[in-house]
């Protein structure tokens, strides 16, 4: 039997409350500039009065930035998390050299992970229904509301005609997604996976629906500190373009990262509370995959909500599968910069993360009041650390127990 | 009317996202790519812009950007003249 096909990272794009691009966005997580405030969502006549809700938004031009980037007038035409796929997935392409490549034409494949769908679209149509009482919808609120619309607009502007889908696990999807995609780089059918994921639900409705759960912080996200109280919603996108090495290395592509390990697992436990068992066994796959549990450096970017569970929970994770090396692993927390983008959160935290190996430099984590002691790990604090490490493992556990974990090797 | 005709044509081009210079009245639906959708959202907008309502029925005799726009057109000032 053939040793199975190695994976690389040659394209990277993102749009987040950081930034515009992945470059704006990794200088806001090195610089520690959160962008986590206080925001006054208002639903119109009909709904209750605003509140305050701690969210992170993209506050730059979206529109006009994708609308640059792709060369054409977009408009109204989609919901804002296809948009916040649609940008990244220009940028990835065109970083890795594959812009109305063959390779598109049949052996790439495009899975992207939402956890959601168009909750902008699907919020203005209801208060339109139920609110006002109109008798007909939008003529496009189906296409753009629809979990799929983010691939079937990448994949129609960048003609990516092999394997198209969305995949959802909540705050995981992005993960599986790049799973997804590396599974079929793995068995051959395909050379090029162009992965990753978006989400656009800061509205006024969706706020309170997670406000409900009881896993919100009135303030802010302060990961891994005493006195944290839940996470906050943020917004964006984030794709990589991963493929086959033999392929990347044939046309020369400049090579950022290897994928060298996945590990997926389910809790089957709990819709909100973690499980130690399923973290372990999805970190633990991905770092015995990649062949990094023997002391080397790994940055670990963590899932780090601010929930007092998930941290605790996670950090004990870290130690059950690191052991000894534990406490000098580099861990990093940037949900506290561009607060929780649910289904993109594996994706845009992959491309902070694998700028920072490749920089050297970890992004602290921010809105710390004082580290809790339940949480014994090397936290990045105060401002970026110079770190040299061998790999990064990219932790995400989803509610209702759906975890991935993927380890990215630094590429010399 | 030219202010209105004009707002309308800035509205459609923006909408159904056509180039306003292909907007002339002899160009037939199909020439401009104008599908069903896109005649019901460019009437969707209508609808919120002006409050107006466009009956289902009201293009059954348009052929070209002219006629379509004339209805539009019609719509909205029958609105204002009420």
């Amino acid at each position: 039997m053939t040793s199975p096909r190695r994976i690389v990272v040659t394209g990277l794009g993102a749009v987040s409350p950081l930034g515009l691009g992945a470059q704006a966005t990794w200088e806001g997580a090195r610089d520690g500039r959160g962008a986590i405030r206080i925001h006054h969502l208002d639903a119109g006549p009909h709904a209750p009065d605003t509140r305050d809700t701690p969210a992170a938004v993209i506050e730059g031009d979206l529109l006009g930035f994708t609308e640059t980037l792709v060369g054409r007038k977009i408009g109204a035409s989609l919901d804002p998390f296809a948009l916040m796929a649609l940008g990244p997935a220009q940028e990835a392409l065109s970083q890795a050299g594959l812009i109305r490549a063959e390779v598109l034409e049949d052996r790439t494949a495009l899975v992207l992970g939402h956890g959601f769908a168009g909750i902008h679209t699907l919020e203005v149509g209801y208060e339109r229904f139920f609110g006002q009482k109109g008798t007909r919808m939008h003529p496009l609120t189906v296409p753009k509301v629809m979990v799929s619309a983010p691939v079937s607009a990448v994949a129609i502007e960048f003609k990516i005609r092999g394997p198209v889908f969305a995949v959802s696990s909540a705050c995981a999807s992005s993960g599986h997604a790049i799973a997804q995609g590396a599974a079929f780089i793995r068995s051959g059918e395909c050379d090029v996976a162009v992965v990753g994921g978006s989400e656009a639900i800061v509205t006024p409705c969706c706020l309170r629906a997670w406000e409900g759960l009881q896993a919100m912080s009135p303030t802010t996200c302060r990961p891994f500190s005493l006195g944290r109280d839940g996470m906050a919603i943020g917004e964006g996108g984030a794709v990589m373009v991963i493929e086959a090495l033999e392929h990347a290395q044939a046309r020369g592509a400049t090579i950022l990262a290897e994928l060298s390990g996945v590990g997926l697992s389910s809790d089957a436990f709990h819709w909100t509370q973690p499980s130690l068992d399923g973290a372990v066994k999805a970190m633990g796959r991905a770092c015995e995959q990649a062949g990094i549990l023997d002391g080397q450096t790994v940055l670990i970017s963590t899932h780090g909500t601010g929930t007092p569970l998930n941290d605790k929970n996670e950090a004990a994770a870290i130690q059950a599968v690191f052991g000894e090396s534990a406490p000098r692993q580099p861990v990093i927390a940037t949900k506290s910069a561009h607060g929780h983008l649910i289904g993109a959160a594996t994706a845009i935290q992959g491309v902070i993360g694998l700028i920072a190996m490749r920089e050297g430099l970890a992004p602290p984590i921010l809105n710390m009041l004082e580290p809790d002691p339940e949480c014994p790990l090397d936290l990045v604090l105060g401002e970026a650390r110079p770190i040299e490490a061998q790999a990064m493992l990219l932790n995400s556990f989803a509610f209702g127990g759906l975890n991935t974990a993927l380890v990215f090797r630094h590429w010399r | 009317m030219a202010d209105l005709r004009e707002e309308l044509i800035d509205l459609i081009a923006e909408e159904a996202l056509i180039d306003k210079a292909k907007l002339v009245p002899g160009a037939t639906l199909a020439d401009l790519g104008l599908d069903s959708v896109g005649v019901v959202s460019v009437v969707f907008a209508v609808e919120e812009k002006y409050g107006v309502e466009i009956a289902e029925d009201a293009f059954k005799d348009v052929n070209d950007f002219g006629s379509f726009l004339a209805v539009l057109e019609g719509v909205v000032e029958t609105k204002r003249a009420a």
